[in-house]
């Protein structure tokens, strides 16, 4: 068996999979690896309609999706690894990557010029919110029990309070209603709406389903079971007001209160994290801080939409090829650091090229109804953008050309002018 | 009906310590247990330390046996095949107030007999035990011989032992009902047992339990724990147990990290209802703010569960252990009131009561063949690469990754399955493998293990439970008509 690859993906997700695809496109010989029996990752539970509107112009449902990038990957001489677990990631002195993994037949070492991270994310849990009360069956990670429905054909539970109104919360929502099962409401501790404005709409108003802002569940109650959970509004603050508890008698509290890039491989490899985005510090070839590990996806950073995901993989898919062929390299003179300003809560990418253009990817962390981008280097305002809405929802895209980048001197930051 | 010499009613880490003690004798024994699981009481919901025995006041039973059982637990570890470590400990003190108080813990310690013991008053000493300290800390009393076990851990393995030796295990059998009549006759739902003596280790049941056979000698209540672990990558490594001065009632907000690398925070200490083992806010908080006070460099967003334990107390007592021979019925032994430190004391609670029903003309004749070798369960993730590549040749279920946070296999959860008591619970095989035990909290393995168990009981995923009856995790198929 080959054991020498110039590129090895981690992960067979729609990030995965579009980077292989790129990188073999550059005539390299690339390795992916993923955990599953099969590819795809979390969009094959994903069975709603929504996906590729912008990578593939038409509307496509998750498993669709995911199928179009297998069909492409399969044109390619990609070595897929199903079913294999990457247990750990080292490199030695003359810059030569390790990947070890293990499935059925063993454990396997393959040697590479380049990694590219695209292990996707995971969701939040109740303890990582302490959400008081007993310990019972029927609490559950919306994606857990979107797993259990749509991909193993089983009910977990009759009467559902969601808390959390991501959009993985909003289409189990709708996904419950249509199966029959009640939704009794969705309560939100944010004053806004976590998800895409076109979920709210097609998940719970189209089903009747009460969006509760300011609000959030402080007790979980029953003995084996979840008998019923307390819900309390909340302060400015987020702190829950005493006196508004109203209790909901339910038989399941579904959470989905964000999602966590799943980095314990890249960070016992060396890889800085941002503490922003729980993903690798990358520049904009998204190579991490160590040469020849790259990152994309949610595994990056947590992003609105699978295609905004195959996309960001195929700009890295191509950079990673690049880069095991000898054709770039990780020294690099007249880079800029990417500062951001409240209320953005984040870059992708932490640092560019000046003589570039540069696509800036960044999220606001609370909704702005009219705000001007501007881009200040070293204090001097070098960028000025129109006025516009911004939503936490949406993961924003600033591009900024180098002719303006040159004015720069060693850092740009982005901040946002809140307007009328 | 069942006939036994004597029954251990309680399936926890007290119960399965006598278990396995008594095991050694020609006698038929058999635990009852109400849960699904053994080890699924107060066992499951605590720090797992093994005290050292500074803490407990001079004289009481509860000094002399925490300070046995810290002798004895390398052996048991040895023989039962569970982790344990030696981690040392250290008491807190910041000022002048403090340092009496640890004045006071070190004559204890010294009166206790525990080895080793140290009072350090130098803030450099201090860093030099545990860097990751507060540097605030000015004083403290130092214990080498503190260890650390996984309780639950513990408890299963005495009672697999104590099974190999013949000792049955019933579980999902709550007593309810228990008639004197040439010795007991007790009845639980499913089935009724006739024995000569009963060892009422029934945790915060214990009184209610032994009331059933009208013996109303002690009364308990619960003292409930908030507890919180955190992720293992939480800015703290190896932390040795370091507790703050503590109160009569508690050794006060305790921090460590985990034989798995977590760090846990134990426990607050608040009367409540028995069974209350929901977590409380202002518990939540009080956790956070003692572990920020001892703690340099945790990073306390990485909570990734909170949970809550209770201790049975017994009224009246002096918070001591309530280890006797009923008054009214001489064939029924009480273990009661086994609150802290009796994951410590285990071991020698095991011992005192063997000796306690020797005193009562217990026959004990030692079996010829006991085997006091519990063969230690594979944990894929402890093994060398060879190794791992070694198994995986040998069976390819553990080349199949189940609990991706914790690295469990396949093959431990069917190795787990074939061990007696048979785990038959999402809970139980978690306990037995740390599925599920990571930072995703199940949200990616659940559905995995629920299927396997399901496949391997001959069951229905819908049939699968989390823990104890009723706390039911499916409700049927959504399409019916298909598998």
């Amino acid at each position: 068996m080959n054991t020498n690859y110039d590129v090895i993906v981690i992960g067979g997700g729609p990030a995965g999979m579009a980077a292989a695809i790129e990188a073999s496109k550059q005539n390299t010989s690339v390795a992916l690896i993923e955990r599953n029996d099969e590819l795809g990752g979390i969009l094959n539970q994903c069975i709603h309609p929504g996906f590729g509107l912008k990578y593939f112009k038409e509307e496509l449902t998750g498993p669709e999706y995911a199928q179009r990038l297998i069909n492409e990957l399969q044109e390619t001489t990609v070595k897929v690894f199903l079913s294999s677990m990457v247990l750990s990631i080292h490199h030695d002195d003359n810059q030569t990557h390790y990947v070890t993994f293990i499935n059925e037949e063993g454990n396997t070492t393959l040697s590479t010029k380049a990694i590219i991270l695209a292990m996707g994310c995971r969701e939040r849990t109740r303890g990582e919110i302490k959400i008081p009360g007993s310990r019972v069956a029927g609490v559950f990670t919306a994606g857990l029990a979107q797993r259990y429905i749509n991909m193993d054909n089983f009910k977990p539970g009759n009467r559902f309070v969601i808390l959390g109104s991501g959009d993985i919360g909003l289409i189990m929502a709708r996904r419950l209603s249509l199966e029959g099962m009640k939704v009794l409401g969705v309560y939100e501790l944010m004053p806004y709406a976590n998800g895409l404005f076109r979920n709210i709409k097609n998940c719970l108003d189209d089903f009747n389903i009460p969006l509760h802002l300011s609000t959030t569940v402080t007790k979980v109650i029953g003995k084996d079971r979840v008998e019923a959970v307390e819900v309390s509004k909340v302060d400015e603050n987020l702190q829950p007001i005493p006196g508004t508890e109203e209790v909901i008698p339910c038989d399941t509290l579904l959470l989905s209160i964000g999602l966590i890039p799943e980095n314990e491989i890249s960070s016992k490899a060396g890889v800085e994290l941002n503490p922003a985005t729980n993903g690798a510090y990358v520049n904009e070839r998204f190579e991490t801080n160590i040469p020849g590990i790259f990152s994309c996806g949610n595994v990056l950073h947590v992003h609105d939409l699978a295609d905004n995901v195959t996309a960001e993989a195929n700009i890295t898919g191509k950079n990673a090829a690049l880069y095991a062929l000898g054709l770039t390299s990780s020294i690099r003179d007249n880079t800029l650091v990417v500062h951001v300003k409240t209320p953005i809560g984040y870059s992708v990418p932490s640092s560019i090229i000046k003589n570039e253009n540069a696509s800036i990817f960044f999220r606001v962390r609370k909704p702005i109804s009219n705000a001007v981008m501007v881009v200040t280097s070293n204090g001097k305002e070098i960028f000025r953008g129109n006025a516009k809405e911004y939503k936490p929802s949406i993961m924003e895209c600033q591009i900024i050309p180098s002719k303006i980048l040159s004015e720069a001197n060693d850092e740009i930051t982005l901040s946002l002018e809140e307007g009328e | 009906m069942k006939e036994y010499d004597l029954i251990i009613i309680g399936g926890g880490i007290s119960g399965c310590a006598i278990a396995r003690e008594l095991s050694r004798y020609k006698l038929k024994v058999a635990i009852l247990e109400k849960n699904s699981d053994i080890a699924s009481g107060t066992t499951k919901a605590n720090g797992g330390i093994i005290h050292a025995g500074d803490d407990p006041q001079p004289g009481t039973l509860k000094a002399k046996l925490n300070v046995r059982g810290v002798e004895l637990y390398p052996t048991y570890a040895k023989e039962l095949g569970f982790h344990y470590k030696l981690t040392g400990s250290m008491v807190v003190g910041f000022d002048e107030d403090d340092l009496k108080h640890l004045e006071q813990i070190y004559d204890n310690g010294i009166q206790n007999g525990v080895q080793g013991i140290e009072l350090v008053k130098d803030s450099k000493r201090i860093q030099e035990i545990e860097p990751q300290c507060s540097k605030n800390a000015k004083y403290a009393v130092y214990c080498p011989n503190c260890g650390i076990v996984d309780p639950f851990e513990v408890a299963i393995a005495m009672c697999e032992n104590a099974v190999e030796n013949g000792v049955d295990v019933y579980l999902d059998e709550p007593v309810i009902k228990i008639d004197k009549e040439n010795g007991f006759i007790i009845k639980t739902p499913k089935d009724t047992y006739h024995t000569t003596y009963v060892i009422d280790a029934a945790g915060l049941h214990a009184d209610d339990v032994a009331r059933l056979a009208g013996i109303d000698e002690y009364n308990i209540i619960a003292r409930h724990g908030d507890l919180l672990m955190l992720d293992k990558e939480c800015g703290v490594k190896n932390l040795m147990p370091l507790y703050p001065i503590p109160s009569p009632e508690s050794k006060g907000v305790v921090s460590l990290s985990t034989l798995a690398g977590n760090v846990i925070v134990s426990a607050t200490a608040v009367y409540r209802e028995k069974d209350d083992t929901a977590s409380y806010k202002e518990g939540i908080e009080e956790l956070l703010r003692g572990t920020n006070k001892i703690v340099d460099g945790l990073n306390s967003r990485k909570v990734i569960r909170t949970f809550a334990g209770e201790r049975a107390v017994v009224e009246n007592n002096n918070n001591d252990f309530w280890i006797k021979p009923s008054t009214i019925e001489p064939n029924w032994f009480h273990v009661a009131g086994i609150q802290s430190p009796g994951v410590a004391s285990a071991p020698a609670l095991a011992e005192y009561v063997i000796q306690m029903l020797k005193e009562s003309d217990v026959p004990l004749i030692e079996k010829e063949n006991w085997n006091p070798i519990r063969k230690e369960p594979i944990d894929f993730s402890e093994l060398t690469p060879t190794e791992q590549n070694d198994l995986i040749h040998q069976d390819p279920t553990y080349g199949k990754i189940v609990c991706r946070c914790e690295t469990v296999t396949e093959g431990e959860i069917l190795a787990a399955l074939k061990r007696n008591p048979q785990p038959r619970t999402v809970e139980a095989i978690k306990r037995r493998t740390r599925a599920g035990m990571g930072r995703c909290q199940s949200g990616f393995c659940q559905s995995k293990v629920v299927l396997i168990l399901a496949r391997e009981l001959g069951v229905s995923p819908s049939d699968i439970h989390l823990e104890n009856k009723n706390s039911w995790i499916l409700t049927g198929h959504v399409k019916e008509g298909q598998s």
